[in-house]
């Protein structure tokens, strides 16, 4: 798999496709849907789609394709090469999410949350799809939460489609099991051969499995832990595993935007100007002797008393 | 005199040539920070508009210059005494004719206080300037 | 995932981001002293301000600080926890010498610039006595008279007014020319920035730069003033920006029984919402159950307080 499009930058999302078959412009297809990498707290989250003709649901089969989560990584790998071989009727394109966007995005300041994260990337590959002239009617997903809205929302999102949304749906559907495998492969290949944006010299690449309960990535997680910049962007900040560490560990960072209480907080309640809060001075109780000139209070400019 | 601060000038020639990053966060830190090693070479630009992370926020940030006629100093207080009577020194530690400042997730426009801000020498200028009788 | 973070009390600086006019920090061959920072009576306020002398003291440079909530310095390779920036750009020691030529007891009476120049308070106000152009300008505001080779100083105040009207129409020029807005307010209320030059009034320009000088000199000088310009005065500046009940901050005036200018213009609360990004504008179609509305996006700084 080539991955070179995400590597030149892998700070933003990223999406991988394979050329879109004849055959799936011409017939009836259908098309699975699966994630990879969604619980770690390193590297990117990949959303997989996988599309063949409904006619050749069991030449997929056949395939022998299964929930890459009870595949070795090398049989992950194998049945990729198939998949590819099978280029004459199977397609596939990924989302790659990098860590940086899902910090940036989870810990915006209207918070986007990891689920509406995830939805969108689903929709925009469907859509994908859709553009390249695929002939969708059936599309079937992979679902961590509530299967039900999702289905209804992503019916909603593309009529004429049969949506079903089903948990496990990767070890159900084949061509969830295929578009699982893509994404896993991705995702390992991804993580495999990072290349930090950051100067850090010799990486110690014994990340573990990247999920926040193994002891490797556990202590991966200790060792490059920065007190002022936190981790590299291959960390996900907005993983309470990765909070929690900062919170210990790091210099506290302040905000705009922080719920915060004490003096500013109750300062904002009490709806009391701005400037009572900048100007360090007693409140101000209007005395003749505190002149300014909105020029210089509209561009935060105060006199300076003490040096 | 008292409670006097005297610019040491010679320090000037010493002065050394940092970059400057204004960042839309407080970091409760006073002191060292790889910021060559995880910030500089993380910066992505655009079309004269930068973008980076910061502990997993996203940062916009533009080039800032320091008005003509004026040059940007960073002083430094080597020690200070210990009562407010007493002079103190400060030297000119670095020396910077632009800076970059970043905002939280919104590109830096004219609008921002900063910006206006930077108007404020030019003005100072004329308002100081000597009158002609 | 903002976790309620207590800020501790800053440390007392040892570091200051200053951007200095270029003469302020000049060396100057002729004179051994060295730029000096000194507490004088800042003019306007009677209060204590920082003022550097420089040159030999023959040049003074006032000090402001820009100052915004949540800012930090990246210096090289170190962090400076104190975002302010500092200005220092020249002043007219003129300004820094009037309160002392129209002090009780100095009045009306011709005498030696020593004697009017003495300040218990702040003795560093000596050393205004050394700026030499400073003291050249002196007869635009004053009567002068030679006696025994000493030159004796009378305040005069028609002279004053002159030369603070001077002060005034320069000032204006400097503001036709920058895109400093003089207009009463309406930036804050309209979305779209309008140039401000072309709804700005002649009084406008003339009020706001009335205002900027009136930073630097009493409240009876800038009164009178007023009256020089033939501007009347404008008694209570609330009753001309009516009540916004939008703003949630503070609707009160800022300082506004000792703001000159025709409105006191609260738009530093914030600014108008910018254009949506794309990410924003993704965000703005899908799905957005359990996420907060587009108008936290417009007012981040106006937290619902929590509990």
């Amino acid at each position: 798999m080539d991955l070179s499009a995400f590597e030149a930058d892998n700070s933003v999302s990223c999406r991988l496709t394979s050329p879109v078959p004849d055959a799936c412009r011409t017939e009836d297809c259908c098309l699975g849907i699966d994630e990879a990498g969604r619980g770690p707290v390193l590297g990117p989250m990949v959303y997989g789609i996988c599309f063949c003709p409904v006619s050749k649901k069991e030449e997929l089969k056949n395939l022998n394709v299964a929930d890459s989560k009870t595949l070795t990584e090398a049989e992950r790998e194998n049945l990729f090469l198939k998949l590819d071989k099978a280029k004459s009727f199977v397609g596939w394109a990924l989302q790659v999410l990098s860590p940086n966007t899902i910090s940036t995005n989870m810990l915006q300041r209207v918070k986007y949350n990891l689920n509406a994260l995830s939805h969108d990337a689903a929709i925009g590959l469907v859509q994908y799809a859709l553009d390249c002239g695929v002939q969708l009617k059936e599309v079937f997903v992979d679902t961590v939460g509530p299967a039900e809205k999702y289905e209804e929302k992503l019916s909603k999102r593309f009529p004429g489609v049969k949506v079903t949304v089903r948990p496990k749906a990767d070890s159900l559907f084949p061509v969830v099991s295929a578009a699982s495998i893509c994404a896993k492969v991705a995702r390992d290949h991804a993580v495999k051969g990072w290349t930090f944006a950051e100067d850090l010299g010799e990486v110690d690449t014994d990340y573990g499995s990247g999920y926040p309960n193994d002891p490797k990535t556990k202590s991966w997680l200790l060792k490059y832990l920065d007190p002022v910049f936190g981790y590299p962007q291959f960390v996900r900040f907005s993983w309470s595993t990765a909070q929690t560490l900062l919170d210990s560990k790091a210099f506290a960072v302040h905000w705009d935007d922080d719920e915060e209480d004490g003096e500013k907080g109750a300062a904002r309640q009490k709806n009391t100007s701005m400037l009572s809060y900048f100007s360090h001075s007693k409140p101000k109780g209007h005395s003749p002797t505190h002149k300014t000139h909105r020029f210089f209070t509209e561009r935060r400019l105060q006199n300076v008393d003490t040096f | 005199m008292s409670g006097c601060v005297t610019v040491q000038l010679s320090s000037l020639n010493r002065a050394d040539t940092p970059q400057l990053h204004l960042l839309p966060c407080e970091i409760e830190h006073d002191g060292s920070a790889e910021v060559s090693g995880f910030f500089t070479p993380a910066v992505k630009e655009h079309k004269g508009e930068k973008s980076v992370s910061f502990r997993g926020r996203g940062l916009r940030g533009q080039e800032v210059s320091c008005p003509h006629g004026y040059t940007g100093v960073v002083l430094n207080e080597l020690q200070r005494p210990s009562s407010d009577e007493e002079d103190r020194i400060v030297k000119v530690s670095s020396v910077f004719h632009n800076f970059t400042y970043w905002n939280l997730e919104t590109p830096p426009t004219s609008d921002d206080r900063i910006m206006m801000a930077m108007v404020w020498p030019k003005l100072a200028d004329v308002i100081h300037a000597p009158v002609e009788g | 995932m903002t976790t309620k973070k207590t800020r501790s009390v800053p440390p007392s600086n040892d570091s200051w981001v200053v951007i200095a006019a270029d003469s302020a920090l000049e060396s100057t061959k002729t004179h051994d002293s060295e730029p000096t920072f000194v507490k004088l009576r800042n003019p306007a306020t009677g209060t204590a301000s920082q003022y550097l002398f420089s040159g030999g003291d023959v040049r003074v440079y006032e000090m402001k600080a820009f100052t915004e909530d949540c800012r930090s310095w990246f210096i090289g390779q170190t962090v400076q926890r104190d975002g302010k920036l500092l200005y220092l750009t020249p002043v007219d020691p003129i300004f820094l010498l009037l309160p002392y030529m129209q002090s009780d007891g100095v009045e009306g009476k011709f005498q030696p610039l020593q004697q009017m120049v003495m300040d218990e308070h702040y003795p560093g106000c000596m050393r205004l006595l050394k700026c030499t152009q400073a003291l050249d300008s002196l007869r635009y505001v004053t009567d002068e008279k030679m006696m025994d080779n000493l030159k004796f100083h009378r305040y005069n105040h028609e002279k004053t007014m002159e030369w603070l009207k001077k002060k005034v129409w320069n000032t204006v020029t400097a503001l036709r020319n920058s895109d400093i807005s003089v207009g009463g307010g309406v930036k804050s209320t309209t979305y779209v920035r309008v140039k401000q030059e072309t709804l700005a009034t002649e009084e406008d320009y003339l009020r706001y730069a009335h205002g900027l000088i009136s930073v630097y000199i009493s409240e009876e000088l800038s009164k009178d003033l007023l009256k020089h310009l033939q501007l009347p005065e404008i008694t209570s500046p609330k009753e001309v920006e009516p009540p916004s009940k939008k703003r949630k901050l503070s609707d009160k005036p800022v300082e506004a029984g000792e703001d000159y200018t025709k409105f006191n213009s609260a738009d530093f609360v914030r600014k108008p919402p910018k254009k949506m990004t794309a990410a924003q504008k993704t965000l703005a179609k899908v799905d957005k159950t359990g996420m907060k509305s587009m108008s936290a996006f417009f007012s981040p700084k106006v937290k619902q307080e929590k509990k």
